[in-house]
This record gives C-alpha cells, structure tokens and sequence, in this order.
C-alpha cells in the first residue's frame, strides 16, 4: 500500500498542473475572496464608514443640530453637497445614498407637522444602506424627537408660567430631556468573535475556499483510478501479487494525505499573509483538519466510483461538488441564504467543515463543543469509504 | 509446464471462451493466434488468475490456478496489450516501482533493472520521463517490467501492436534471448508472420474457440494447405491448353491471368516435373510463381477469413 502511496505522490509532484491547481490557484482564490468578505464581522472601528451625502436646505439649527450627530456616528461620515449634485452622485454609483433636509424643517418639527427629509439611494448597495437605516434611524428620532420635546415644554412652561425665570426654565428643559433619553436607551454589545481580531469574512474565505477546492482536487485524485484502468494500469497491478482492496486502500491514503498537506497549507498562507491566528485551539483545529480531509478525499473518491468512465467521472464531480458548494457555504456565506437553503446545507461535506473552522476561529468554542462536528465529519468519511470500496470491487476492479 | 482443460468463460451473454485446451512444455514458445476479439486476452487473464474460469482447469507446474493464484503470480511475469506505465515516471522508476510491487529485496531490485534495460536496450534513457519515449521504446519498457522478479513464464499479449519494423525486430530478439536463457513463452498474436517465425507451437483461436494447434507443420497437415504454382505462357493456344488439363486433371487454366495453377504437396519437388509436362506439351513458359504454405493461408483454409488488424 505505502509504495502505491509512494508512487502516487511521487507521479502527483512530477505533475506541475496539478501542484499548481491544488496549492497555488487555492491560495489565489483565497486572497481574492479574504478582499471580497474581508469587512464581514470586523471588529469594532476597523470598517470603513459609509459615507452618507447630505443636502442641507432648511439651514437652520435644528437641521445643523441633526447633521452633526449623524456625523459624529461611529460608522456614517457626512459629506455636504448641494442637492442636485447629492442625487447626480447617487445615480453615477460614486455614493450609496443621500439625505436630503428641505426648506422648513425646523418649522414643522416645531409644528409637530411631518418633516420634509427624503433619503435618495441605490438599491443595488442594500448592505450599506442597511447599515446606514439602524444607524440613521436611531439618530433621527432621537434627535427630531428631543427638539419637539423641547418645543413642547418650552411652550408648556410659556403658557402656565408666564414668569419663570430664563435660568431656571433651561433647568427643566435639560433635566427633562436627560431623563427623556436615558428611558429608551439599548445597549449594544457584541458578544462573538471579540476574542480574537479574524474577521468573519476571513475565516469564509479561508474555510469555504479550501473546502471547495480541496473537493476538486480529490474528485481529480478519485478519477485517477479511471484513468488507471482505462490505460492498463490497474490491470497490471492486479497481475501483481497485489489484492485488489490494497489498490484501493493505497488510493485513499494518497487522497487523505494530500487533502491533509492542502488545508494546512491553506491554513498556512492565511496565517503568514492574513495574519490569521492558527493558534487559537491548536488540537481542534488539528482534528477538524483531519476529519475535514478524510470525509472530502472519501466523498472524492466515492465520486469516482459511481462513474464507469473517467469523463464521466469528471463531469459528474464537477456537478455535484458545485451544487455542494453553493449550498454548504462554500461560495456564498450561508448567513445570507434563505432559511431552507441553510437547511439543505446540512446535506453536505462543506457545511460540516465550513461551521466547524467557524467555531474554532470565531465562535472560539472549546474542543468539547466542537466534536460533534468532527464526528459527523468522520462518520461521513467512514460511510463513503466503506461505500466507494463495494462500487469499486463491483464496477472498476472487475474486468 | 502449463495445462489448460476444457477452459469456458462467458461476460453475461458472450462466449469469450469455449472449451478451450492446450498444453506449453518447458522452455517453448507457444503462440495464441487469433484477430481482435477471439479470446486471447481473456486466456491470458485466466491463466495469470486474474479472470475465474467458469469450467475447466489451468494448471501450472502442477499447481492449480484455482488453489493458489498467488504463486503463480510469482511464476509468471505479463506483458499487458496496453502499455501499461506511468508516463510522468521515468523508465527506471517505472521499473523501480513495478518490481517492487514483487517485494523484491532493493539491492537485488536494481540490479535486476539495471540488468533488464540492457536486454531491452534502454540503459542511455532509463532516467527519462516515458512520455518522451517513442511507441516501440515504450513497449520495450513495458515488456521490461514484466522481467524484474525473474518469472518463469513470461506472456506477452500482443506486444508489437503500433510498433515501426525496427523495434519489432528489437522485441522479436529480446524474446528470442529469453526464449534461449529458458523461458517458457505464450505469445498472443494476430500478426502471422510473427507467430511464424518463432512459435514452436501454435493455437489458432477465433470466436473464443481453438480451431487447430500444433506445430507449423501439423498445422500444414490439419488444413491440408498445398503450395500453389502458377505458370504464365508466353503464347495461349487453346490446343495446347486443352492437352495439358486432360492430360493432367490437377492443372487448370485460369483465363483472367491466362496462367496454368496448380496445386502441390511439395512445390520444391514437383517444379520441375509440372515444368517438363508443359514443355512437352508445346507451351512455352514465360514466367513462374511459387507461393508456398504459410500460416495466412492455413487462417484462412481453416476460418474461411482472413485475418486482419
């Protein structure tokens, strides 16, 4: 078995396609998607602010007053311009969206009337104008709604205490206002992934990528036993003393070992480019690699063994491995699909690894809590092995 | 050395062997001559115990296929129609590998490939990659492979298929010298001119049945093949023809090629006197052709085909 596995691995690094398609063009994918998702679940203060134009034509304090708390909000910078250039700018893509305060703002905030402010956006950004709505939202209601209480009391204070002296009015005015706020107040904590500085959308593209291309890989290490038999090759190894199951058995190892050596690279690269801290549950992350590898190298070889031909072989791979993909979070993060795609997810090899990485790098779970994982990770190994060696006995060592 | 009894295999609906029975001695060389599809790869299969026969019995130096397969591994080194290495590989870790799968002890492994890439006359290129090796070269190393746990019965199936003249001849030499150092061979074929030149014995396979086997001789005898002469005269009269067929019933006239035919149980002593006979009978001999008995003509007196790639 160790010299089919030997001779494997000596052919597969005299082959510089396949090198460079299972290390270098995973790595590629990687750093493309660490851009693409990078922002997903930064920590606090380290995403860009989405800038917010705004158009001010009422020009007055209560307006002023509005745009500069919008501005001192944490995730919106405000840029002032006029608003036929704020829409111009929207519609060219250059902003996601613009605040627009019309003439007489202030005015009917005071009359308790509807204010005359519009957002102007793109549909096509909806996560930043869906950042922008929580933050935006918030600000303008406590600030429109502190000026008319304000106005109210002040008004109070005029008709039933004709007299008041000024001072005193401003005291009840702020201790009213105070008390106003502090009632409704949220407190905001997030309380995942403060651990550690990996970013959400790092650890998808480290999982899913390494994921979906350690299944290709593997689906090319299965067809290989096709290709062996279609040239001859198995045949003469049978001629051996060779038992037909040790074929088998060298194959897999060969499949399981470069899947082993393809994740940790991956893991690798992210940690010396990304700075991905690898060290923050070493023996978890040891085992989720290993179950990750055998069930990924078994279900490539479980791939071939469904097939008669090798192009059959590959084009069933590629099909199964993309639809696989797509729904295990491989391609798109799973967070954002519907709830009953999320379900169908848990049909496959990708979902498993994917949220298993998730816990040990961003949940931050202890190894307890992620065994589940690893053991439905390793069950699903076992049964496609034990699977793969009766279609292969049936279908490809039979001559 | 090698029996093989009443041998049958059948693939679902499809006879690939019938009934098939054989005998190889020590040392000889026995040719499976049949076209594309007759069966012979799959008697190769069945000797070499890869390929369970459904009835029969295939025993080798008295041991029978059926008890103890892994032996006659040991036994028999083949050389698969395919050629059957690792292109990425070189020739020498090809063999490496191969022969290792014999657990044969290292040292001993590579002298015996070193030793085997003289025979076949590849020790210059034994570190290049095969894929940079012509189609004759290649099967030289796939013939190579099969040598490395020095097997006593060597099969060689249909090894110079693709192969230009020269490394034919090549391969035609490396088996000879086997032969001669007493390697018992079985040699598949559909090339007559190989099974001919040197098979001692030979099977005539078709349809996954054996029509006749034996030396080239009882061959001759079994299909009562003659020597065919053909004499063009110089002048066809009519009279002289008419003469000459009635005279002698065995001659006949073949008015397309305006040749005299006759057939003969040994052309080499009979020329002569068909030649006198004519002359005396007033033709004039322009020219004359001889084809005498070969393997071809035995293929296709006994199938009624001819054999083809």
């Amino acid at each position: 078995m160790f010299k089919l596995f030997k001779k494997d691995l000596t052919l597969f690094f005299h082959d510089q396609r396949s090198v460079i398609l299972t290390f270098l063009l995973p790595v590629i994918l990687i750093t493309l998607f660490a851009f693409a998702y990078g922002s997903i679940g930064a920590y606090n203060g380290r995403s860009e602010p989405v800038k917010l134009l705004v158009s001010d034509l009422d020009q007055t304090r209560s307006s002023k007053e509005i745009i500069y708390k919008i501005d001192s909000l944490e995730d919106i910078r405000v840029i002032l311009s006029d608003s036929i250039k704020c829409k111009e700018l929207v519609i060219k893509g250059k902003y996601p969206c613009a605040l627009i305060i019309y003439k007489g703002f202030q005015d009917s905030l005071e009359a308790g009337k509807a204010t005359p402010v519009e957002l102007v956006y793109d549909r096509s950004r909806e996560m930043e104008i869906g950042i922008l709505q929580q933050n935006l939202i918030s600000t303008l209601m406590s600030s429109t709604g502190e000026i008319i209480v304000k106005k109210s009391i002040e008004k109070y204070l005029h008709d039933q205490f004709p007299d008041i002296d000024k001072s005193a009015s401003d005291n009840i005015l702020k201790t009213a206002i105070i008390q106003d706020n502090n009632k409704l107040e949220i407190k905001w904590t997030s309380i995942v992934g403060i651990k550690n500085n990996i970013k959400l959308g790092m650890i998808q593209a480290v999982a899913g990528t390494a994921i979906l291309m350690l299944l290709f890989s593997m689906a090319g290490v299965g067809t290989s036993i096709l290709e062996e038999k279609e040239n001859g090759t198995i045949n003469r190894l049978l001629y051996s003393p060779l038992k037909g199951s040790t074929i088998l058995y060298g194959k897999m190892l060969f499949a399981f070992f470069i899947s082993i050596l393809q994740l940790t690279v991956m893991f690798l690269f992210a940690w010396l480019i990304f700075n991905m801290d690898l060290s923050i549950n070493i023996p978890a992350l040891i085992l989720m690699i290993i179950a990750t590898a055998f069930a990924v190298s078994s279900l490539g070889i479980f791939l071939a063994a469904l097939a008669k031909t090798r192009r059959q072989a590959q084009n069933l791979s590629t099909i199964i491995i993309l639809i696989m993909s797509a729904i295990g979070g491989s391609m798109i993060p799973l967070f954002i699909m519907p709830a009953i795609l999320q379900k169908i997810a848990l049909l496959s090899v990708n979902y498993w690894g994917i949220q298993g990485f998730y816990d040990i790098f961003w949940r931050t779970l202890p190894l307890e809590a992620i065994l589940p994982k690893i053991l439905i990770l390793m069950s699903i190994g076992v049964f496609l092995t034990l699977a793969s060696i009766r279609l292969f006995k049936k279908r490809i060592m039979k001559l | 050395m090698i029996t093989v009894r009443s041998v049958s295999k059948s693939f679902g609906n499809i006879d690939a062997v019938k009934n098939v029975s054989f005998t190889i001695d020590k040392g000889e060389i026995f040719g499976i001559l049949g076209p594309n599809g007759a069966g012979k790869s799959t008697i190769v299969n069945i000797l070499n115990t890869l390929v369970k026969a459904d009835k029969g019995d295939v025993i080798i130096d008295g041991v029978n296929t059926k008890n103890d397969g892994d032996t006659l591994k040991l036994m028999m080194g083949v050389v698969p129609q395919e050629i059957a290495l690792y292109e990425e590989l070189s020739a020498y870790e090809n063999m490496m590998f191969w022969g290792g799968l014999y657990n044969i002890p290292k040292p001993e492994l590579k002298m015996n490939v070193n030793k085997t890439l003289e025979i076949v006359d590849l020790v210059n290129r034994k570190n290049d990659r095969i894929k940079t090796f012509s189609g004759g070269m290649k099967r030289r190393v796939n013939i190579a492979c099969a040598l490395l746990h020095n097997p006593r019965i060597l099969v060689l199936d249909e090894p110079t298929v693709g192969v230009d003249p020269q490394n034919r001849n090549h391969i035609f030499e490396v088996i000879e010298r086997l032969n001669n150092e007493g390697m018992t061979i079985i040699y598949t074929t559909h090339y007559m001119e190989e099974a001919e030149r040197f098979c001692d014995k030979i099977a005539i396979i078709d349809v996954g049945r054996i029509i006749a086997q034996g030396t080239l001789k009882e061959l001759r005898e079994i299909s009562d093949v003659r020597d065919l002469l053909t004499i063009k005269l110089a002048d066809v009269n009519s009279e002289t023809i008419n003469r000459l067929t009635s005279e002698n019933p065995l001659l006949r006239f073949d008015n397309a090629s305006g040749s005299l035919k006759v057939e003969c149980g040994n052309i080499n002593n009979d020329i002569q006197i068909i030649m006198n006979h004519v002359q005396n009978a007033g033709g004039v001999i322009e020219r004359i052709y001889t084809q005498g008995t070969n393997l071809e003509s035995i293929y296709l007196k006994l199938t009624g085909k001819e054999l083809r790639d």
